[in-house]
């Protein structure tokens, strides 16, 4: 029991972590993430 | 209109994809590496997709931003199991998997959880938003799950050479990702150069794994630093 909630915690701190991370990068500004997993031409945003 | 730039780095990017899964048969590495082999085909599958799209309805269209930003997130789910098969390889010998795959279950439910909350506002498009929403969302926890792996590679010492440069190869481009992402927030005027920049980094993960499984082999161990200490 007590690995699975060790497993819940750790998975909550990485997503905190990560949104947290994603705050940091995007407070000065507001331009679109854009990524491309494939190297294909990268269309507007939606 | 694509310049030949775009089909250079496009071509080349699809390429190295294929030459992982070419390399990895190679050198017996597939079964071991299947889920990393597994997004380098989707990879190549999706490339060709987007190229017939892209040929068939123009870069502008509404078809392509569609197919481009479904299967780009269909591509950065399969790179998540990707990184959680590092994971069940890292931890193989403590016989945890089962917990891993239960976080990694539990954090994808999560992160799609939040990108909905974060979506929920808008009602027109509220699918699209979402898939875009979760894709992001994704490489960043990607990033951090990354740099997590590379913390427990350290302390466990984990000494296959291979696999320590696969992971690596994973944290310079999630590095290199985000921090192409902040600075174009913070110098927006920087986004066209910076656009570029984009295949050139996705088009730099299939060529560094071609490479390290191609000149690594399978079994080749990392001295650790302590041992070679002692050794002199």
């Amino acid at each position: 029991m007590s690995r699975k909630l060790t497993v819940v915690l750790l998975s909550m701190l990485v997503l905190a972590g990560a949104m947290g991370l994603k705050t940091v990068v995007t407070a000065h500004g507001n331009s679109p993430a854009v990524f491309s997993a494939t190297g294909a031409p990268i269309p507007t945003p939606f | 209109m694509l310049g030949p730039a775009d089909w250079v780095i496009w071509s080349l990017a699809t390429l190295f994809e294929a030459a992982v899964v070419v390399c990895s048969v190679r050198k017996k590495v597939f079964r071991r590496y299947f889920f990393l082999n597994l997004y380098m085909l989707f990879s190549v599958l999706v490339s060709v997709g987007q190229f017939r799209v892209l040929m068939h309805y123009g870069r502008s269209s509404l078809e392509y931003r569609y197919f481009y930003y479904y299967s780009e997130a269909l591509l950065v789910i399969s790179l998540y199991f990707a990184l959680i098969s590092l994971y069940s390889v890292v931890f193989q010998e403590l016989r945890v998997e089962r917990y891993v795959r239960f976080g990694a279950v539990l954090l994808l439910a999560g992160t799609a959880w939040f990108s909905y909350a974060v979506v929920n506002q808008s009602s027109a498009r509220m699918l699209t938003h979402f898939v875009y929403e979760l894709s992001q969302n994704l490489y960043f926890i990607g990033l951090v799950l990354t740099y997590a792996l590379w913390g427990v590679i350290l302390k466990l010492r984990e000494t296959r050479a291979l696999l320590v440069q696969l992971v690596l190869s994973l944290g310079v481009y999630f590095s290199a990702y985000a921090a192409s992402y902040a600075i174009s927030n913070l110098r927006p005027d920087l986004l066209p150069h910076i656009a570029y920049l984009f295949p050139i980094i996705g088009c730099l993960l299939p060529l560094a794994w071609a490479y390290a499984i191609w000149r690594v082999p399978g079994e080749a161990r990392i001295e650790p630093a302590r041992l070679a200490v002692a050794s002199r």
